[in-house]
């Protein structure tokens, strides 16, 4: 029986298949797909690993994610308060670099792969591998090293040290957030992740301008990725838009994965690829949460239309809200299974 | 130093998100005579105004210059006020927030900054902040805009934010008197969002939240 893992495989390679990859990101529902809160859903790897692979076999797409949620890189680094929502994902809600001081007093743990702050996503890493290893790609979740002290400091206090320096005290922070990238790789390639997500809202021009990615954000991207290679690295902007830099990202990093935003031309993405990579539609499942049966189905088929033609193409969403109603799931995921169906590679 | 050359150094500065460059055109200006009053409405406004009209017309901007953008001209602002030669009137008042179980303040911030400089007297309500806190200090500031914020869809959307917020009002016979706005991630990959929460208004970026609050308390105030 042709796998995910094949389809993927076929799909990096232009190899005709029986249907695109379609990758779906479920995770909040896993909470009441197992019975419990989100809270507990939330610190349970072994949840987050069952739930899954229920809705994976449910729903019939072809990815599972050993990530449990993007604060855990915070309480890596001793973050000890995270929010819990009800109905959404948890938020680191304290903030460890206070201070310039914090900055530098920051140490970044030599080996992750048996930290007690990666237990968890080992552990859940673990429990795919062993259940739908080398069949269904496990993706791993890797915040590259320009984006992580919006977790650790926030957002606003980020932007001004980025933008407005000191720029030593910025650049001692970034190698920090570089070194501790580079062994969160690695640990999750270890622990048997198949696909690593970068992900770097950074990386996008909706967040900085062309001259600033080219000579401020691509060096840190060089120094992020080179010890571990880009094998299995899809870029990723947290879903804001980068049809602008693939080029760029292509000639300096040599990534062949672009899993685009929902707000980029998926035309307009796959040509600047240029048969160079594999490159996912993304759907808006933002606007999910309101449309109708057929206004799922029509974005689908719209988005696989764009797509899919000539081949390394795949369907994908972001992280689904909770919001969005079973029933739409089920459509998205039908309409995407059939209208990706024989992929015919590439010409 | 002329009017004219000021503004065009100023406008690249900005453009540039050089706040040193910009601050210090501004400060040469007035040493050498430029009066503060004109560094605010004949400088400072008219370039936040350059930029809500790149930015609708789609020119290639980003988060980087609305923070600067925001940062610098309502830095320069504050340092040109206690300079006027009488206290200038204001537009009006706003009390913006993050909404309940969110604790996002980067949006929030840009929208208060530009809103400082386009003399809008605008207070921060913090994150994390509860409708009826909201409402309450409306009401005690007189405030004609409550401006919500939120990251996530499930704060965006949720039963203890906006529609919180737009049901206090009704409850209280405000609605005449106050107006929403909200902005946020959810809000721009969904346009229509906002109408389903119960905002009377949405912006994309900080800078044009400027321009749809501006608006806001005219409607009221008419
Ligand atoms: C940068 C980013 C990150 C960074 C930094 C996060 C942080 N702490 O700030 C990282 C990579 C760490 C990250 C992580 C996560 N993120 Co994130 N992230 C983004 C991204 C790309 C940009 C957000 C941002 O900071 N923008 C800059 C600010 C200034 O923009 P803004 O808040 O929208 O504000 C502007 C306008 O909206 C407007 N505005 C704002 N407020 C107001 C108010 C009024 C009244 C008005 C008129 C206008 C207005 O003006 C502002 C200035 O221009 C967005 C997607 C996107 N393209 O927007 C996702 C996004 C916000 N993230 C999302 C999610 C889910 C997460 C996580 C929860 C994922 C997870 N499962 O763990 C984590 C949470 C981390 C945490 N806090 O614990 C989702 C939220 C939607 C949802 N599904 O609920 C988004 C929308 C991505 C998506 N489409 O799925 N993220």
């Amino acid at each position: 029986m042709i796998t995910g893992m094949d389809r993927l495989a076929a799909a990096i390679a232009g190899r005709a298949a029986d249907r695109i990859p379609v990758f779906c990101n479920l995770l909040e529902q896993g909470a009441a797909e197992v019975g419990v809160s989100m809270r507990a859903f939330y610190q349970s790897p072994d949840l987050v690993a069952e739930a899954q692979l229920k809705m994976q076999a449910r729903y019939g797409h072809d990815n599972v994610w050993s990530l449990m949620y993007v604060g855990k890189e915070a309480e890596m680094l001793g973050c000890r308060d995270i929010l819990y929502a009800d109905d959404g994902p948890p938020n680191v809600a304290d903030f460890i670099l206070k201070s310039p001081d914090d900055i530098d007093r920051l140490t970044i743990p030599d080996d992750l792969f048996d930290h007690p702050g990666f237990a968890d996503s080992r552990r859940c890493t673990e429990i795919l591998r062993a259940e739908v290893g080398g069949k269904t790609p496990i993706c791993a979740y890797v915040t590259a090293s320009m984006s992580l002290p919006a977790l650790l400091m926030g957002m606003d206090k980020w932007l001004e040290l980025l933008l407005m320096g000191p720029f030593d005290l910025r650049d001692r922070l970034l190698a920090k957030c570089s070194d501790f990238f580079i062994r969160e790789i690695d640990a999750y390639r270890k622990a048997g992740a198949d696909i690593l997500v970068y992900s770097n809202p950074f990386g996008s021009t909706e967040l900085l301008p062309m001259a600033m990615i080219r000579d401020l954000a691509m060096p840190w991207m060089e120094r992020d990725l080179a010890p571990g290679g880009v094998d299995g690295v899809v870029y990723y902007c947290g879903s804001a838009r980068f049809n602008k830099v693939i080029d760029l990202v292509i000639e300096r990093l040599g990534i062949r994965a672009f899993y685009l935003s929902p707000l980029d031309d998926v035309a307009a993405g796959k040509k600047a690829v240029a048969g160079r990579g594999l490159t996912f539609g993304v759907i808006d499942d933002i606007k999910m949460v309101g449309w109708s049966g057929n206004e799922t189905r029509a974005e689908v088929r719209r988005l696989i239309k764009a797509g899919k033609p000539g081949g390394r193409f795949g369907f994908g969403t972001l992280l689904m809200p909770l919001a969005i109603p079973e029933r739409s799931i089920q459509i998205m995921l039908d309409a995407a299974l059939e209208a990706g169906a024989q992929d015919e590679g590439e010409p | 130093m002329t009017l004219g050359t000021v503004i065009n150094d100023y406008r690249q500065a900005v453009f540039d998100t050089d706040r040193d460059r910009a601050l210090s055109i501004v400060r040469d200006a007035v040493e050498s005579g430029v009066s503060p009053e004109d560094i605010v409405f004949k400088v400072v406004i008219p370039v936040v105004e350059a930029m809500m009209k790149a930015i609708a017309e789609d020119y290639d901007n980003n988060l980087a210059q609305h923070f600067m953008t925001a940062q610098i001209s309502a830095q320069v602002t504050e340092e040109m006020l206690p300079l006027f030669a009488t206290p200038p009137a204001i537009v009006g008042r706003a009390v913006l927030g993050t909404t309940k179980g969110d604790l996002h303040s980067l949006g929030k911030r840009i929208v208060i900054g530009c809103l400082r400089s386009l003399m809008v007297d605008a207070i921060d309500l913090g994150v994390n902040v509860a409708a009826e806190t909201f409402v309450e200090q409306a009401v005690a500031h007189q405030a004609q805009v409550i401006g919500i914020s939120a990251m996530m869809m499930h704060t965006a959307q949720g039963a203890d934010g906006c529609l919180r917020v737009r049901a206090l009002l009704a409850e209280r016979g405000l609605e005449d008197k106050i107006r929403i706005a909200v902005g946020g991630a959810p809000f721009r990959f969904d346009p229509h969002l906002y109408r389903a929460v119960g905002a009377d208004a949405w912006a994309p970026d900080g800078i044009s939240a400027g321009r749809v609050i501006v608006d806001l308390i005219e409607q009221v105030r008419r």
